[in-house]
């Protein structure tokens, strides 16, 4: 009953107007990104390589590819989470506004399997937009810009890295930034379960991945304590994976955290969800 | 008063002999350097540069006199910005300064004369050069170039044996690095402090291992034009 | 085993401080048209969504085909179809395709043959592929009964099944109620507030008012138990009041004026009244019963 009610949330999924605002939003914004770099990157490119260009002259083709991908993971990282609450944050709340939920729940299938569903469809589309984002950022800005060393400016300096020693970067940066989506759609699927109106839990998403990203970067020694554990602390780890050496350990605590958010918000979900009365 | 005199005169006039004699090698160094009108080569280049992080790297440098040079890699290569043509370019101009003999020192078992070139304009971008000579093989063996710009960027070579030009087979270079300083704002990594990472060490170096010399192919000034 | 498919037991569910159903019991039978009755507020739709697990009771017992629902809640509620409050679809979906969604989950295999034949069957054919939005409220009713029905339930719960249907629709769901209880065995729940069909078609019935049961039992048990209401319509009203209150002075008056006599009195003196107006040479325009539920269920309610 899972799985056949999985199939039916994705058929819902797709049949809705909103579903495809995510991936309308990406195409557009990469684009965009990836047509003003190929108008201008030198200029972003000096900007990375501002602090050494007194003493060291940089060879090579800097503006490839590999740079563009990581360019676009890390400016849309924080913006993606709102292309997945649109539709994530909808999944139970929609329903119970429209009366939906009421006609369901009253088929024989259990509380359980109706929020995994929900779970579950929600992941799927997540990935698909993440793949969507990938597509579009590592493919496309391969074909737009060619292949070419990574030059990735971290808190720790420069780090040049190999062409041939990129790929699987990505792949398991992609991966981590599926996680990190799929810790806020759980959030917002959480979130939902508490609501009976689409636009709440969607907004509340926001409000706390914008609130946490502020209190991350503030230097107060109250916040310091907190700040790794953080769900939005760690939507930022797969830059990680751009160091020399990879930071292993680091990004298997990055993991651990964001699976820690998936369980326990899914927990509070299920939790919730079975308890709840459904009087719309 | 006659003893003064004459001490004085014996002074000044081996310094003018010793004046004479350094600006008579340096002019051998520089035609040496000039009997190579253009060259290209194959380069390894291995940086330890702080706050940079890098491995090793492979590409083809192209230099044709008096101050033209490229890089052709397929990836990234950190290569300093003085200390190629930048030195030959000053040294090929023997009006813009002047040259002394400032003392001998041993590098790799070789005897070098120390040669001080300096700068006849207050403003020029190289200030000083200092280049540790093997008279016998009119070779430079190491430099050092004080600029106005770039601070201070140490120059040592090594030559392989029997290449009729003596091209170096490899170039370190030192360069000053204390001004490198990251921006606070780009902390990412969550388990780090956010705190700015300021450059401890003073000093950076680049060396380059060169071979498959191709001299006097003769290169076009074209290829230089980006 | 017994024949009851339904048996609620001391029911009670409460909002934040407030007793919606307070004691709510009865029992529905197989094949029953169970009518299910009370005012607005009554805690019918409470009662209902407990029974379909929609929300946790506080207290009481709910079995249903002599099953716990709490420990066989899947089995159970397959064999159910319903229509709670108004049936609500997927907007941007088509009719088939909503069906074909609760079809899935529906416990049952459904062909996409049964379900354009269950389409067919409510008034929807032609209308398969139109989006529920373009559905009037008529349409979206009928959709609702279909989507009840389409996994060929053994019990049917039907709150308001009639409400923005035309009059042809309130007949054709009528004749669908009877003949899925006679023909096909089913047993209907039936909460309506059209206490006329009611009437017309439910063997069985409770009332509930202010959460809890009034009174439960057979339709006609309990209609034929009571008084009847009776409106007279004579060319001298004035007379026949002063014939009432000679001979017939235990009968309740309800409504004595110039145009009528209306009053409660037992079915069996109906007749003397007659025969006592004829024989004061009143003339009867007309004798109208009142419509019996209506009246019964107001007195109950009052009560």
């Amino acid at each position: 009953m899972l799985l056949k009610n999985t199939w039916n949330e994705l058929v819902k999924i797709l049949a809705k107007p909103r579903s495809y605002i995510g991936f309308g939003a990406l195409t557009l914004l990469i684009g965009i990104i990836l047509l003003a770099m190929k108008a201008d990157g030198k200029s972003f490119i000096s900007f990375v390589t501002a602090s050494f260009e007194q003493t060291l002259s940089f060879n090579g083709e800097i503006l490839n590819g590999n740079l563009m991908a990581f360019v676009i993971l890390q400016m849309l990282i924080i913006h993606v989470p709102l292309l997945v609450a649109l539709v994530t944050g909808d999944l139970v709340s929609g329903e119970a506004a429209m009366g939906t939920l009421r006609m369901m729940a009253t088929k024989p299938i259990s509380r359980s399997a109706i929020l995994g569903s929900k779970l579950l469809a929600g992941a799927i589309y997540t990935f698909l937009l993440t793949l969507w984002m990938a597509f579009m950022a590592y493919g496309v800005g391969q074909w737009m810009f060619g292949v070419g060393d990574l030059i990735v400016l971290n808190s720790d300096g420069l780090v040049v890295l190999p062409a041939d020693d990129i790929m699987w970067r990505y792949f398991y940066g992609f991966g981590l930034a599926f996680l990190s989506l799929l810790a806020v759609a759980t959030m917002s699927i959480c979130f939902s379960v508490f609501s009976d109106n689409s636009i709440g839990p969607i907004v509340s998403t926001m409000a706390v991945i914008i609130l946490f990203t502020i209190i991350g970067s503030l230097d107060v020694a109250s916040f310091v304590s907190i700040q790794p554990f953080l769900l939005t602390t760690h939507m930022a780890s797969w830059r990680s994976l751009f160091e020399m050496p990879v930071p292993v350990d680091d990004i298997l605590s990055s993991i651990y955290i964001l699976l820690f958010h998936i369980i326990a918000f899914a927990g509070i979900a299920f939790w919730r969800f079975n308890k709840k009365d459904i009087n719309t | 008063m006659i003893k003064a005199f004459l001490l004085t005169s014996i002074l000044l006039g081996w310094n003018y002999i010793f004046a004479q004699d350094a600006q008579v090698l340096l002019r051998q160094v520089v035609d040496k350097i000039e009997l190579v009108k253009d060259y290209s080569a194959n380069v390894q280049i291995t940086a330890d540069i702080p706050l940079i992080k890098i491995l090793p790297s492979k590409a083809k440098i192209y230099f044709k006199g008096p101050d033209k040079f490229k890089v052709v890699s397929k990836g990234i290569a950190i290569l300093p910005k003085q200390g190629f043509t930048d030195m030959n370019l000053f040294l090929s101009k023997p009006d813009d300064y002047m040259v002394v003999f400032a003392g001998k020192k041993m590098i790799e078992s070789v005897e070098t004369t120390l040669l001080t070139v300096i700068a006849n304009e207050s403003d020029a971008e190289i200030i000083l050069v200092k280049l540790w000579v093997d008279a016998s093989r009119r070779l430079i063996m190491a430099s050092e170039i004080t600029t106005r710009s770039s601070g201070n960027v140490k120059i040592d070579y090594k030559y392989a044996n029997n290449k009729s030009f003596d091209l170096p087979s490899r170039i370190k270079f030192t360069v000053d690095v204390k001004e490198f300083k990251m921006p606070k704002s780009f902390s990412t990594n969550p388990h780090k402090t956010n705190k700015s990472k300021v450059n401890k060490r003073k000093t950076g170096t680049i060396e380059l291992l060169i071979s498959n010399y191709k001299v006097n192919q003769g290169i076009a000034n074209s290829f230089f034009v980006k | 085993m017994s024949s009851n498919v339904v048996s609620v037991k001391n029911l009670k569910k409460s909002f934040k401080g407030f007793e919606a159903v307070k004691d709510v019991s009865f029992t529905v039978q197989k094949n029953d048209v169970f009518g299910f009755l009370g005012p607005n507020g009554a805690g019918k739709s409470t009662s209902l969504r407990c029974m379909l697990s929609l929300i946790q009771a506080d207290a009481g017992q709910i079995k249903l085909f002599d099953q716990d629902l709490q420990r066989n809640r899947s089995n159970v509620l397959s064999k159910i179809g319903s229509i709670i409050e108004k049936p609500d679809f997927y907007k941007y979906l088509s009719a088939f395709k909503n069906l074909e969604l609760l079809a899935r989950i529906s416990g049952s295999s459904v062909s996409k043959s049964e379900l354009y034949d269950i389409l067919e069957f409510v008034g929807l054919q032609g209308r398969e592929k139109h989006k529920f939005r373009t559905f009037s409220h008529g349409m979206k009713q009928r959709l609702g009964i279909a989507q009840a029905l389409m996994h060929n339930p053994e019990l049917i719960i039907l709150d308001e099944p009639t409400t923005g249907l035309d009059p042809q629709g309130i007949v054709d769901i009528r004749n669908l109620i009877l003949k899925l209880s006679k023909e096909q065995g089913k047993t209907v729940i039936l909460s309506s507030h059209q206490l006329a069909e009611i009437e017309l078609i439910a063997n069985r019935m409770v009332i509930i008012n202010k959460g809890k049961t009034i009174i439960e039992g057979s339709v006609n048990e309990l209609l034929n138990s009571s008084n009847m209401v009776v409106k007279f319509q004579l060319d001298d009203t004035g007379r026949g009041e002063k014939l009432l209150a000679k001979d017939f002075g235990d009968i309740r008056k309800l409504n004595f004026s110039e145009d009528e006599l209306t009053f409660e009195i037992e079915k069996m003196r109906i007749a003397d009244v007659v025969e006592c107006f004829v024989k004061n040479n009143l003339r009867i325009y007309s004798v109208e019963q009142k419509r019996k539920l209506e009246d019964y269920f107001i007195k109950m309610i009052e009560e």
